[in-house]
């Protein structure tokens, strides 16, 4: 306890009810943090992963501090292992519900995945077969984590790379159950669904025409890369390593025009780029959600106040 | 159908294969058209290991430089293979690799590699440990002189020292990719790690400055610490012992035991 | 306590007042702080995030797949670890390229 978020005595944030604004997000990366302080550019918010900011104390938490006292914030959890056999790990959950409590962020989610099993974590979210066996444990694994934080969370769907010969749901229809019985929101990523669609064969307009777009609270967006499987098919990798492709680019606007402007994030992971980049991107988002009509609905206007420097 | 669908149980099939290429692809898995999925289930695979790979890679930069990648890589991978993380948390991934270092036997020849590991995984413990105001040396300035021999100090939580009989600062520093000046291996250095702010402060002590702290910071009295420092040099250099302790916010707060001053 | 030394209270009080004179003199350092709140070199290795978690895949390939299993790690071929200008330790091969020129 010592060495995590739970012995610590961080300052934490009031409590804050206003939702993430339906603008453009980054992730947000150490190496960009000086500059994003030094010249407070006007982005709709900043997400993390919760497991990077469990730790006691020290300069995450300085960044993460200086970040959430001028910006709207998500917290993204990557290790809950959600889709996973066993238990929710509670010591894991209450270090989650430290990071919460404390940075008090606009919006909460986890991925429809697994990564933890006979207690070896594997630090990638790994897929699970679409049944009802595995829809009750996730609904109830949600539950677990919605009752510990006292909020609604949202669930991402994953990009994938193999299909489970054992599965009798369809993706779509496995997300909308599982937003019905636990009452959670929905992340929709839509780089994943291109990623996931193509690798399994199918449409990801098919995909997007049956997904339950009403549930959804946030959207992904990142780039892939390009490989092939064992019979010499497509196989794109949700690399998170450079721009978002055009043909996503394209399903993103299929999803505006059909769910109105939401919050959406620009994720890049592996092979940073300087900032300017990053910001540059979330730019293209903006002007997708400008094109988009219809006015925001009060729920979702956000922290603009906070945000205009 | 397969072992895959029993009781909706998948995991462990699924896991067993992530870490070792000699187990074979999961049954039951596939794509469009079916098996083989081995390039599709090699994809899982491989972000397991090169995830981990990075991961090692970041906590280890001085191993990193003074091994090499090709030579890094192997042992990391085979350390991987033996020790997956345990905790969603990856800022304490590694944590056995300095004994896993001091076991590997193709690494024989170079033992002083399990103590570079030591002081990376200290450099990172107090790079993100509980936040506390250090001590200054003005909050013992004024007490009486009887009182001191007597004084118990709380460590800083960001205070770890490292002793070694290597040359571990030497090699440590190797990191910051200044890397071609010579290095004793005949000579010990000791790591004292401090953070009483943001920055990690990595200071090198001699033997009689590393007694010293390592006493201070377990808690004994400052005239016995200072014992410790005189047993192991004579010419220990108490003053800047002291000094160097409180400049580097080595300690939190000062306690005074003293049941028998008047 | 087993200490081959005694100090007394005077020698403590001595070097506290010489420690006291030292420190007069230097300035905890703060650069680090600095550097990565505000004046940036982003990527220097004292604002570095250390080891952190992912939510992407990766294009790049485990190049030691099938090598070197642990298993089989006894059997492996030594890794001498050398460095520049470090003193070669237990290499019983002659290095070639370290004969003059």
């Amino acid at each position: 306890m010592q060495d995590s978020i739970l012995g610590s005595d961080l300052q934490g944030f009031p409590v804050d009810d206003r939702p993430l604004p339906p603008r453009a997000g980054a992730g947000l990366k150490p190496a960009h943090v000086a500059d994003i302080l030094a010249n407070r550019p006007a982005i709709g918010f900043f997400e993390v992963h919760a497991e990077n900011y469990m730790g006691a104390g020290g300069m995450p938490h300085a960044q993460l501090h200086a970040i959430r006292e001028h910006y709207p914030l998500s917290v993204h959890g990557v290790g809950m292992s959600i889709g996973g056999e066993a238990e929710i790990d509670r010591e894991h959950l209450a270090r989650f519900k430290a990071v919460v409590d404390i940075y008090q962020p606009a919006m909460v989610s986890e991925h429809l995945a697994w990564s933890t099993h006979d207690d070896v974590f594997f630090n990638d979210l790994l897929p699970l077969p679409y049944t009802d066996e595995t829809l009750d444990r996730v609904v109830r694994h949600v539950d677990i984590v919605q009752n510990a934080l006292g909020r609604q969370i949202l669930i991402e769907n994953p990009s994938t790379y193999v299909i489970f010969e054992q599965s009798n749901w369809e993706e779509t229809q496995f997300m909308a159950e599982i937003a019905r019985r636990s009452g959670c929101g929905l992340l929709f990523d839509v780089n994943n669904v291109f990623v996931s669609s193509t690798n399994n064969g199918t449409s990801p307009s098919d995909y997007i025409a049956t997904y339950p777009l009403e549930l959804v609270q946030e959207i992904h967006l990142a780039g892939h890369s390009v490989d092939s499987d064992d019979h010499g098919n497509p196989l794109l990798i949700d690399a998170h390593d450079r721009a978002v492709a055009d043909d996503v680019w394209a399903l993103y606007a299929m999803v505006l025009k059909r769910a109105g402007a939401l919050p959406t994030l620009i994720e890049w992971d592996n092979d940073v780029p300087q900032w300017a980049v990053l910001e540059a991107e979330t730019r293209r988002v903006e002007s997708f959600l400008d094109a988009c009509a219809g006015p925001v609905s009060p729920a979702r206007a956000g922290h603009d106040q906070l945000v205009t420097s | 159908m397969t072992a895959l669908s029993a009781n909706g149980a998948f995991a462990g099939e699924f896991g067993a294969a992530l870490l070792d290429p000699d187990v074979p692809v999961p049954d039951g898995i596939g794509g469009p058209v079916g098996a083989p999925a081995k390039k599709r289930y090699g994809v899982y695979r491989n972000n397991v290991v090169v995830g981990l790979m990075e991961v090692m890679r970041s906590a280890f930069p001085s191993l990193l430089a003074l091994m090499g990648a090709e030579n890094f890589d192997k042992v990391a991978r085979n350390f991987i293979a033996v020790s997956p993380p345990k905790s969603p948390m990856m800022q304490h991934y590694g944590d056995g690799f300095a004994d896993f270092l001091a076991g590997f036997r193709p690494l024989a020849k170079s033992p002083f590699l399990a103590d570079v590991a030591r002081a990376e995984r200290a450099f990172l413990r107090s790079w993100h440990a509980r936040d506390a105001v250090a001590a200054t040396i003005n909050e013992i300035a004024g007490m009486g002189e009887a009182a001191l021999p007597e004084l118990v100090f709380e460590p800083h939580p960001a205070a770890i020292l490292i002793t070694s009989k290597w040359p571990v600062a030497d090699l440590f520093d190797r990191r910051n990719g200044d890397g071609d000046g010579e290095i004793d291996l005949g000579e010990a250095q000791c790591l004292l790690f401090t953070r009483p702010e943001l920055s990690v402060i990595v200071q090198s002590l001699n033997a009689a400055n590393a007694a010293f702290a390592g006493a201070l910071l377990d808690g004994e009295r400052l005239g016995d610490a200072a014992a410790c420092g005189f047993d192991v040099d004579p010419e220990f250099d108490f003053a800047s012992g002291l000094q160097t302790i409180f400049s580097s916010g080595a300690v939190r707060t000062t306690r005074p035991i003293a049941p028998h001053i008047p | 306590m087993n200490r081959k030394t005694t100090i007394s209270a005077a020698v403590v009080a001595g070097a506290l007042t010489a420690a006291l004179s030292m420190a007069a003199s230097t300035t905890p350092a703060h650069a680090a702080k600095l550097k990565c709140y505000g004046v940036a070199l982003a990527g220097q290795n004292d604002c570095a995030a250390g080891p952190g978690t992912t939510c992407a895949g990766t294009s790049k390939v485990d190049y030691q797949g099938n090598a070197w299993k642990s298993v089989e790690a006894d059997k492996c071929e030594d890794i001498v670890v050398e460095v520049n200008g470090m003193k070669k330790m237990g290499s019983d091969k002659p290095l070639t390229r370290d004969l003059p020129s």
